[in-house]
This record gives structure tokens, sequence and C-alpha cells, in this order.
């Protein structure tokens, strides 16, 4: 039997509590601190071998992953054939992304239902009313790859935007079929590059025959000529008119339609063909005329690649048929493999 | 048997190197025959024979060819003739003497040179990291597409890389057999005959002794600065005379065409450097046609064509080295060596800062850069080896392959997926060929591609069609059809106007030319094409009729 102390209950000094350990992530930071901080060797060595580690997996997986992203044979002929199935005159098909141009391989180029109808293949990076007229355009099929590394949708949302309504999109494999009914198309009462071979053409007062292939070839140098051409202009494909001018810059060159059935607005473009936008000092002008009388001009310039937009306003020869002719001259012809187009506008 | 082994070399490190020179022989020799012809190569092929049969007749009647080295020099002399040389000598050896195509036959130069690249790394490598260091720089640099691609064209990009490394490589042995003690006239005679093969190859090289005298007077300053002039001279390495007196004559005497009116001809030669012109270069979405050209162009294209964790490995060897000079300098890490160190990351970076110079031309991609990276795998292989030593102390051999495997498996996926078109190859990064055609990154140059399409052409043109090759040289096409890679009916044309068929080759300065076939065919279709992830680079075009 125990007794109690002959000094009575014992005493105890109280010490400090002990201080509260932290909990959660401050107890994962105490621990984890002294062995980030201060930086050593191994740090260096852990952060590269978890670089290597993490950019070695993501390697892997976008190789596995790749060929599930783009289209096989397989995808491209049915969406060719879905597009010549329900295609019909006035559409046109545009590729996002850009570079999709296999399509051309696979998609027809013209529709056997409506006797051979064109069906024109675009790869424009932009496709908004003011940068593509989108000449006789209605509909447009949109072949998109959208799992495609670095596809985006900036060009279905230009197509969007000039749309009154969409069909689709339809999934194809790994592509994407969205048809588009433009709100306000660009539809011609003419389009001269196209009437090309029932024009007149003559270099100062000299007259330029026309040769079996349909260009009309001037006296003197080769590259005197004017033909219908698809052409690059600042880096993309424009259906124009090639139309080098002249040496002499008073011997114009002479493009002249008759019987064109006008509307309110003539609109073209203008351009220096591929490299020789880039090279070359002189501008070009284009000079119009109805009838014999001065519509307006157009003036392309030197070192300023591009397909540039000219209108000229013609209610008074609306619904009439006139003479159209286009005269190109420059003070000095070097370099100036000059394009245009234009068209009438109801 | 035991005298296959005597025959093999005595150290690890150079049956390591031995072995990874077979490898890299015949991988490059086995998957030769899908890479075509470029526009370089067939201009190389040409001179290539013309100066080995100079060299044949040389032996044979010293006087006689005297007379004719001009002529038989004449072919590509804006380019010193080592290369082509030796590319003239297996073609004499092995398709002439063996039977061997013509195309195999020249290559083999090149394979070689490939071959002798992978022993130097292994053994620099091996030097820098032991065995690790040795098995994993040849891995890091040719698991690389576009330099994987570069091991088979004979050209004069891959053995410039190759003499570049042999020459510092060379050049640093001589200063540690100095520092050593051990007479250092060996390494610097070798140093001064491989800067002279260097300068025999192309004229890049021109650039290595002052980059090395440069960055000896930087590591050397207090040899160079203070003292008798008699101690400074004698601190100057016997590298450097052995690189002045005997590469020019090396440089001479392999080049016939220099051997009359040699410094007016000299002039001429570089001239043509100096001088050269620049081609349209497509960078993110623009086309570079003038300097100055951005700053960026060589970093970002090496971001966007190494394969990613390679990059990733090689940018932590590059920083680890900087680190450890910046350690010794605080004095903090007392076995480092500075000199070394430096002598890897100016070599590393180098190359890569003279083409980020904004005047200089920049079309070729990483070609013009190349002499670079094999410091950068020696760097990178480094590395690895040593985060594996830190990491796991005790088994540094298991985390170590754990790191290569990471580092190398999708590096061989992408070399395997993108072989033959290695000038159009992009990593992951890019998004592949796919994501840098978005990026508008150039699809490809040298109109070797072509090749994918020869079969379908072989196959289906109409006999003796006239053919465009666009960007395919009338040398490369003689070459295929003497190889029978191509039919021997099917005809030159000069144009969309006067051919049948027309090959377009994707490069957006030249796309006039797709242009002017749709107009002068009459159609936008092509009937066949050579893709890479859906990535036009070649499309065929034919007129109706041509194409059965």
């Amino acid at each position: 039997m125990s007794r109690p102390h002959y000094l009575g209950p014992t005493y105890r000094l109280g010490s400090e509590p002990p201080p509260e350990e932290p909990k959660g992530i401050r107890r994962a930071w105490k621990r984890l601190q002294p062995r980030l901080w201060p930086l050593r060797a191994r740090h260096g060595a852990a952060f590269l071998a978890a670089a290597v580690a993490g950019l070695g997996l993501h390697g892997l997986l976008f190789m596995a992953r790749l060929p599930g992203r783009l289209p096989t044979g397989l995808d491209w002929r049915a969406a060719a054939a879905l597009v010549e199935r329900d295609a019909r005159p006035g559409d046109a098909v545009a590729l996002a992304p850009v570079w999709a141009e296999r399509a051309r391989e696979v998609l027809p180029e013209k529709l056997p239902a409506f006797k051979g109808a064109p069906l024109v293949v675009m790869a424009y990076p932009r496709y908004p009313l003011a940068v593509e007229d989108l000449v006789g355009v209605r509909r447009v099929w949109l072949l998109s790859l959208p799992e495609a590394p670095g596809a985006d949708r900036t060009i279905a949302r230009d197509l969007e935007a000039r749309s009154t309504g969409r069909d689709g999109p339809q999934r194809l494999g790994a592509i994407e079929v969205t048809r588009y009914d433009l709100r306000t198309p660009v539809l011609p009462l003419a389009f001269l590059p196209d009437r090309l071979t029932s024009a007149r053409v003559r270099l100062g007062d000299a007259p330029c025959p026309v040769r079996p292939d349909g260009a009309f070839r001037c006296p003197g140098p080769p590259w005197l000529r004017v033909a219908r051409e698809v052409r690059e202009v600042d880096l993309l494909p424009r259906p124009c008119l090639h139309a080098h001018p002249g040496p002499d810059p008073g011997a114009p060159l002479t493009i002249e339609f008759s019987e064109v059935p006008m509307g309110r607005v003539l609109r073209g473009h203008t351009g220096i063909v591929a490299e020789a936008a880039l090279r070359g000092s002189s501008p070009v002008s284009l000079t119009v005329k109805v009838d014999g009388e001065e519509l307006g001009a157009a003036q392309e310039p030197p070192r300023k690649p591009g397909w540039h937009a000219f209108e000229m306003e013609t209610t008074r020869f609306a619904g009439s048929r006139r003479t159209l002719a286009f005269a190109i001259a420059a003070p000095d012809s070097g370099a100036r493999w000059f394009c245009f187009d234009a068209m009438t506008l109801p | 048997m035991q005298r296959l082994a005597a025959l093999l070399p005595r150290t690890g490190r150079h049956r390591a190197g031995l072995a990874w020179a077979l490898g890299v022989l015949l991988v490059a020799a086995w998957t030769s025959p899908a890479v075509g012809i470029s526009r370089d190569e067939s201009v190389y092929f040409w001179a290539a024979e013309s100066y080995a049969t100079w060299w044949s007749r040389f032996l044979r009647s010293p006087g006689a060819a005297l007379a004719e080295a001009d002529r038989f020099f004449g072919p590509n002399h804006e380019h010193p003739p080592l290369a082509k040389t030796v590319y003239g000598l297996t073609h004499a050896s092995l398709s002439r003497g063996l039977g061997a195509d013509h195309r195999a036959g020249f290559r083999a130069g090149a394979f070689l040179f490939a071959a002798g690249l992978a022993w130097l790394l292994c053994l620099w490598g091996w030097d820098l990291a032991g065995r690790g260091g040795g098995l994993l720089a040849p891995a890091l640099f040719f698991l690389v597409p576009r330099h994987f691609y570069h091991a088979h064209p004979a050209v004069l990009d891959l053995p410039l890389t190759t003499l570049w490394l042999a020459t510092a490589y060379a050049f640093w042995r001589s200063l540690l057999a100095r520092r050593e003690g051990r007479p250092p006239w060996r390494a610097a005679v070798a140093t001064g005959l491989l800067f002279g093969a260097a300068v025999a190859t192309k004229h890049t090289a021109w650039f290595l002794p002052p980059l090395l005298l440069a960055w000896w007077l930087a590591t050397h300053w207090r040899e160079v600065a203070g003292g008798a002039l008699r101690n400074r001279l004698r601190a100057v390495p016997p590298a450097f005379p052995a690189m002045a007196v005997l590469a020019p004559m090396l440089l001479v005497a392999l080049w016939p065409w220099l051997w009359r009116e040699t410094v007016p001809r000299f002039r001429e030669y570089l001239a043509f450097h100096l001088r050269h012109e620049n081609y349209p270069w497509h960078y993110l979405g623009t086309l570079l046609r003038e300097p100055p050209f951005p700053l960026s162009y060589p970093f970002v294209v090496t971001a966007l064509t190494v394969p990613a964790a390679s990059l990733a490995a090689m940018a932590g060897g590059f920083l680890q080295s900087a680190a450890r000079i910046v350690q010794a300098l605080r004095r903090r890490a007392e076995a480092v060596d500075v000199r070394l160190e430096s002598l890897l990351l100016v070599n590393a970076l180098f190359p890569i800062a003279l083409i980020a110079w904004p005047t200089v031309p920049i079309f070729g991609g990483v070609k013009h850069w190349l002499p670079a990276m094999p410091f950068l795998a020696l760097l990178g292989a480094r590395a690895l080896v040593t985060a594996a030593r830190l990491l796991a102390p005790s088994a540094p051999a298991r985390v170590g392959a754990a790191l290569a495997a990471a580092a190398l498996l999708p590096a061989t996926w992408q070399v395997q997926h993108t072989h033959p078109f290695g000038t159009a190859a992009y990593n992951e990064m890019a998004g592949g060929a796919a994501g840098a055609a978005s990026l508008g990154m150039q699809r490809q140059f040298w109109g070797d591609n072509m090749a994918a399409v020869l079969p379908a052409l072989n196959q289906h043109a109409a006999a003796g069609a006239r053919v465009w090759f666009q960007e395919a040289t009338w040398l490369a096409v003689t070459a295929y059809q003497r190889d029978g890679v191509l039919r021997g009916d099917l005809r030159w044309a000069n144009g969309a106007e006067d051919a049948d068929i027309s090959i377009w080759h994707y490069h957006q300065e030249f796309r006039d030319r797709e242009f002017l076939t749709w107009t002068a065919f009459g159609t936008a279709r092509p009937v066949t094409g050579a893709y890479l992830d859906e990535v036009p680079l070649v499309q065929v075009y034919a007129r109706p009729g041509a194409w059965r």
C-alpha cells in the first residue's frame, strides 16, 4: 500500500506545450523544403529527368495518336462521294487547313450529274467577303480535318459569317464536311476572262491575232501575249487575264470585249504574277472605256504584291450591252507580268 | 576466330565506336534506296565521277592528266573537292568494280563519313561520361529525322560535320597531351590534316580557326598576357601552326583546279560564297527573300525539328556545362575542366549563332548549322548519364537506360515515320509535318522527294511522255534513269506548255509553276502524289491521255 509523500503532493513546474504539428500542405512543405533548397545538382538532374520523361511520353503519345487525327484513303473517298452526290452547279469546295490539298486528287473536277458542271476546289487561307469574292459560287462545301495538328476554325468562321445557313458538319472518319449557303453570292453578268476568245486585242494600233490555244499573240517579243490563265498572285491562284504591257507606253495593250451585259458595277482585281511582283519599278495602269468613253482607271503599284480590287460605277449602262475596252500600259514594262480580272455585276 | 578478335580494337571505347560506325554504315546503306537524289547531290554525282576519272588518269599518266585538270575539275568548282573525290572513289570501286548501282556507289562515301561521325561521337562521349556517354551520344545525334536523312545523300554537310568534330577533338587532344606532359605533335598534326580535310570539303570550315583561336585566347589569357615573348610564343598550341601550314597545302594538293592561277581562282571561290544569293525560304508564314533574316530562325527551326525529349537532353547538357563553368569560376568545383566545357559550348553554339546573324543566307534549314549538333549530342549524353548517377547512385545504369529510352524511343519513331522525307520532317512540338504546314514552315527543299512518285510514273506514264520535273535537275533525272529507277523513254520538258506530265514539288515561292500547269493541262486534279501526314510534298499532273 503506497503512502503519500511526506512533503505533500508532488509539484512540477509546468513546461511549454509542444508546438502544434503542421498538417496537410504545410506539413508536406516542411518536410520537402530542406530537400528543395538550396538548389543542388540533384535538383537539376531531377528537373532534366522529368523534362525528358515528360516530353518523351508526349512524343510517344503524339506519334501514337497521329494516324487517328488524319484522314485515311477511305475517309477521302467517302468525302468525295458525298460531294459528288450532293453538289450542284454553283458549288465549290473549300479546304481547311489550306494544305489539305490531297482533296484535289480525290474530288471530281466536274459534276457528272449536271452535264459536267465544274466543281472548283479552293485553298485560300481566309474567306471574308472583303477578301474573296468567290465569283459564281452559291454554296461552299468545307472539307476540314478538325483533329489535324495545327487545325483551327478560322476558315469555318469566315464561311459562317457570310452564310445564311449551313448543313452539317457531317463526320466521315477524320474529315468533317459542312455545306454553307452564301448569303450574297457574287454572280456576275459577265466574267470577262471567260470571254477572251471573243475579244479583240491590239498593241497600239497593231492587231494581235488569236492562236489555236485561245491566247492572243502581239507583234514583238514572246511575252507580248494575252491569255486566260490561272496565275500566282501574292502566293494564291487567281484566274485572270495575263496581259503584259508593251515596251512603248504610248502604245497600250488593249483588250476589247463587245456586247458585254452591263450592270450597276464593274468590279475587278489587278496584280503582278509571282516573283515579278518584287521586281520591276513601274506601276501598271489599267484604263477602262465603255463604248470609247473613259469610265475610270486602276493602277497596280510596283513592289506591292497583292490582288488589288477596283470598282467602277456603271449604273447608267445597266441593262444594256456595251463594248468594254481595257488598255494596259506601263512607263517601264520590265518584269510587269500583269494579271487582272473584271466582271460586271447587277 | 582468334585472328578476327585480334583485329578488333583493344579498348572498350574503341570497340563501341566501331560497333556504332558499322551500325550507322549498315543502316544508312539499307535505308538509302528510298532517299531521292537532291539537286545538289545530282551535281556532286557528276563532279565526283569527273574527279575520280581524273585521278585515275593522273595515276596512269600524270603529264597528260595535268593538261586536262581544268576540264575534269570544272564541274562544281565552287565547292572544294574532298567529299566529292571520296564519292567518286567509292563509286569507281563499288559501281564500276563490283556492279553496285551508281547511287549506292557514290553514297557509300557518305555512309563512311556518317560512320566516322558515329565513331567520333562514341569516343568523345565515352571520354566525357564513360560507357553511357559513348553509347548515347551517337544515338542522340542520329535519331533526329533530319540528321538521319543527312547520313544518306552524297553531299557536303554531314562530311563537314564529321570533320569539324574531328578537328575539334584532335585539337583538344593536342592540348590535353601538352598539359599532361606528353608530346602534342601527333595530335597537332592530326588537327592540321583534319582541318585541311574540312576546308577541302566545304567553305564553312574556314570559321574553325578563328573560333578556336578566340576560344584559346579567352581561356589562356593569363599565359598570353604576361611573361616574356618567348614564353608567350611557347604557350601557343602547336595545333595552330599545324592548321595554318597543313590545311592550305592539303586543300591545294587535293584540288587540281587550284594548281593553275591559284590565287585568282581561290579568290573566285571565296567570292562565290561571300556573295551567295538568297533563296526564298518559308518561315512562320512569311516568305523570307532578302536579309535581314530573323535572329530567331535557327533556334526556332532547331526547336521544331529535333525530337522534343532529345532536345531537352541537349538543352539540359548545354545548361549543365554552363553551370559547371560558373561553379568552377566560383571555385566550388575544382574538378571541372573549364577549358573543355567552354570548348564544347562554343562549338555547340557558334554554328547556330552564325546562321542567326541576319545577313547570313538561311536556305537549307538545319544542314547549315549541322556542325553544332554533335556537340549538343555530346552534352546531352553526358547530362543524361550525370542525371542518372545523381538520382540513383546505386543503380545509375537502370535509370540511365530509362532516361535514354524516354529520349530515344519517340525519336526513333519519328525517324522511321518521316523516312525518306527528311527535309520535310518536323517534331511533335511543331505538330509534325501537318502542324508545320499550318505554322507556315518550309515544307521541303532539294527536290529529292520526287523519288516517292517515280514508281507510279514508271507504271502510268504514256510511252515517250515529256515530263516537266521542275525541282529535280536534269542530272538527277539522268542518274535515276542510269540506275533503272526511272524509265528511259521518258523525256525532259522545260515547262508546262511542252510537257505531258508535270511533277509539282511544293514550294511556296514556285506556286506559279503549279498554276501554269493547271492552265496548260486544263486540269487542277493531280493523278498521284507523295504526302507526309497528309501534307502534299509532290503532286503529279498529266494531260489527258498521258497517264494510263
